[in-house]
Order: structure tokens, then C-alpha cells, then sequence
């Protein structure tokens, strides 16, 4: 049975509980509002994290960068409350940003990059992460804890 | 391929549902609530198959629909790489709708199986006759088909790549033996369908 058949098979099945058992009118639609209600209930607004330490490496890169094409690592420290998180960031095309996190939780970190795809990683029992190959431009880094109990955060958005 | 054999459609094929459930994920992840809204515009008729594939009745099949999405919201933190977002979903609907069907009694599910039977025939009355004849053939082609022949079908007809050691779990079927049987189900289906006069 050749792949083409295959998927002409299964696309007939689709087809058929398509049309004869179709999602129910405004199930989307209810879908959407309990999810909304869901949101709103847990709380998803993102905590934003502070940036305490590093602004005016941030600011160097950000005028000279371009015209230099500057590709110095530097270093930012960013708070909230309790927690911690250093990043070194090695700029340029395939940017690395290397991340420490202080104390240590288990938590997805994820670096979303301007409309781009969003990267995905897990922070280890160390505190720390990283990302490569990055492309250069503007990135946040947010953070979900995988106690669902803790808040999602979020460092401001810089510039790789 | 023969002349007959039309081309997948893109946008049902779930190769193209679940690009779209990444790029939504990864617009909400951006903080664009509109992201969310349609990831579960996309996902939710594939979710609605997948459950009810289990044959559980409507309003028990929306209430496993609404605890995927629930857990979606809880525990999105699970889903590291968002291409993985449509695959999540539909393991954690799965495994939702295997443990609610084995909840509700035997009755409640041979009573659903049945009205199912008769859904075709209808149907078709109320449809234009030509057209109705058509989707009559491939309904009764599909019913034809053995009771767990439909169900795996289903399952894996609204899923990219369906991961076989989960999909064995929430089937109750040895996970040797989920390859070889939906081939043994696709070469059914083919046979049906070719008696049928539809390939």
C-alpha cells in the first residue's frame, strides 16, 4: 500500500465522521470562553522581572552593535523577589544566551524571539539553561514553573 | 496514484493542523491572547473526533474536550518544543476520553454505538440524493469496518505522527500490534471502499 493511498484512506475516514458526527455548534466558541475564564482565573499575567545589573552593557551594544558589528558577551542580572536570573549573552547571528537561575526550580524556560518561533528548554537542578544559535534581535526570556501553583514570569525584552 | 485519487486536502491534513497549533501556541506564548483563542478554534474539532472515537456521548465527550483545554492552561509548561502543542493535546484527550469510557457503564456506550448505526440513513434522507448516495457508500464502507478498525482509524486519522507506545496505552491494544493492525484496518477500508465503487 503506497504512502499516497494511505493517506487518501485516511483522509476518506476524515471525511466521513466530518460530515456525520462534526464538532457541535458553539463548541469552539465555548471552548474559547472557558479557556478565557480559565486564564483569567489562574492568573497568567506575566510577573516581569527586573533588570538591576548590566543596563549599560545593554545600552552600548544596543547603539553600537549594529555599526560595529560589536560581538562582545556581557552580562545581565535580573530580580523578582526572591529569585535571580544572570544571563550571558553572546550576540551575532547564532547568538548564545547562556542563564543561571537562583534558587533553583524546576521550570521550562522558553526564549521568545520578535514573531518568530518561541525556543523551548528546561532549566536543570543547577539553576541553569541555555540557547543557541539564536537569531540576532530582540528576546525575552519567560519562564513557567512547573508547580502550577507559581506564577509565569518574564525579563523585559533585550536586544542579541 | 491513480486519476481518481484526489490530492489530501491541505488545510484538514493534520500535518497542516498542527503547523497552525504551533504558530498559535508560539503567538500566545508572545503574549497575543489571540494565540489561545485560535489554537482552540484549530484543535478543538481534531479533540472532538478523538474523544469521540471512544464512543462516549456528546456532553460527556465536551467535558473531556474541556479538561484538555484546562489542562492546557494549568500545565503548558510541559510542552518545551511548541511544535509538540497538537500531539499534547490529543495524548492528553486520549487518555482522558480511555479513562472516562472505562468509567461509564457498558450500557451507556452500546446504546450510543447504536444510535451511530442508524445516523447515516438519516441523514441521507434529509440530503440531496446524489450527494447523499456518495457519502452513504463511504459511511457504510467505514461502518463495515470491525468496532476497534473504527476506532483506531479515527484516532490515527486525526493525528500527525501518533506517537505508537501512547497510543497503546490509551487503545488498550499491545503496542506491537498497533502497526500491523491499522494496516490490516487501511487494507479493509480499501477493499470496502473499491466494492463500493469509490476508489
Amino acid at each position: 500500500m503506497s504512502e499516497m493511498s494511505r493517506e487518501h484512506l485516511l483522509q476518506v475516514v476524515r471525511e466521513v465522521y466530518d460530515e456525520r458526527d462534526p464538532v457541535p455548534a458553539g463548541l469552539v466558541e465555548r471552548m474559547q470562553a472557558a479557556v478565557a475564564a480559565e486564564v483569567a482565573g489562574v492568573g497568567l499575567d506575566l510577573e516581569l522581572m527586573l533588570l538591576v545589573e548590566g543596563e549599560r552593557a545593554f545600552e552600548s551594544v544596543r547603539t553600537a552593535g549594529p555599526e560595529t558589528g560589536s560581538t562582545a558577551a556581557y552580562t545581565l542580572r535580573f530580580v523578582l523577589g526572591e529569585v535571580e536570573l544572570l544571563v550571558r549573552v553572546a550576540p551575532g547571528d547564532q547568538a548564545r544566551i547562556d542563564g543561571w537561575m537562583v534558587p533553583p526550580e524546576p521550570m521550562t524556560v522558553r526564549a521568545v524571539v520578535g514573531d518568530g518561533p518561541a525556543r523551548g528548554t528546561v532549566v536543570g537542578e543547577s539553576g541553569r539553561f541555555e540557547f543557541t544559535d539564536l537569531p540576532a534581535g530582540l528576546v525575552r526570556l519567560r519562564f513557567e514553573p512547573h508547580d502550577p501553583a507559581r506564577p509565569t514570569f518574564a525579563t523585559p525584552t533585550f536586544e542579541i | 496514484m491513480t486519476a481518481t485519487e484526489p490530492e489530501p486536502r491541505a488545510d484538514g491534513a493534520p500535518s497542516e493542523v498542527w503547523r497552525r497549533a504551533e504558530a498559535a501556541f508560539d503567538r500566545w506564548l508572545a503574549d497575543d491572547p489571540d494565540g489561545l483563542s485560535d489554537l482552540v478554534a484549530t484543535m478543538t474539532p481534531v479533540l472532538w473526533q478523538v474523544v469521540r472515537a471512544y464512543g462516549l456521548p456528546a456532553d460527556l465527550a465536551e467535558d473531556v474536550v474541556q479538561s484538555t483545554w484546562m489542562a492546557l492552561v494549568r500545565r503548558r509548561s510541559a510542552i518545551v518544543d511548541s511544535a509538540a502543542v497538537g500531539g499534547w493535546l490529543t495524548v492528553t484527550a486520549r487518555r482522558e476520553a480511555w479513562r472516562t469510557a472505562k468509567a461509564v457503564t457498558r450500557d451507556h456506550l452500546s446504546e450510543t454505538d447504536e444510535m451511530e448505526v442508524h445516523l447515516p440513513t438519516q441523514r441521507s434522507a434529509e440530503s440531496a440524493v446524489v450527494e447523499a448516495d456518495g457519502s452513504r457508500r463511504l459511511w457504510e464502507a467505514v461502518d463495515a469496518l470491525p468496532e476497534r478498525c473504527r476506532r483506531l482509524l479515527r484516532v490515527v486519522a486525526y493525528d500527525h505522527r501518533p506517537d505508537y507506545a501512547a497510543l497503546s496505552a490509551d487503545l488498550g491494544m499491545p503496542v506491537g500490534s498497533i502497526g500491523p493492525t491499522r494496516g490490516r484496518c487501511l487494507a479493509k477500508l480499501r477493499v470496502a471502499l473499491i466494492e463500493a465503487g469509490e476508489v
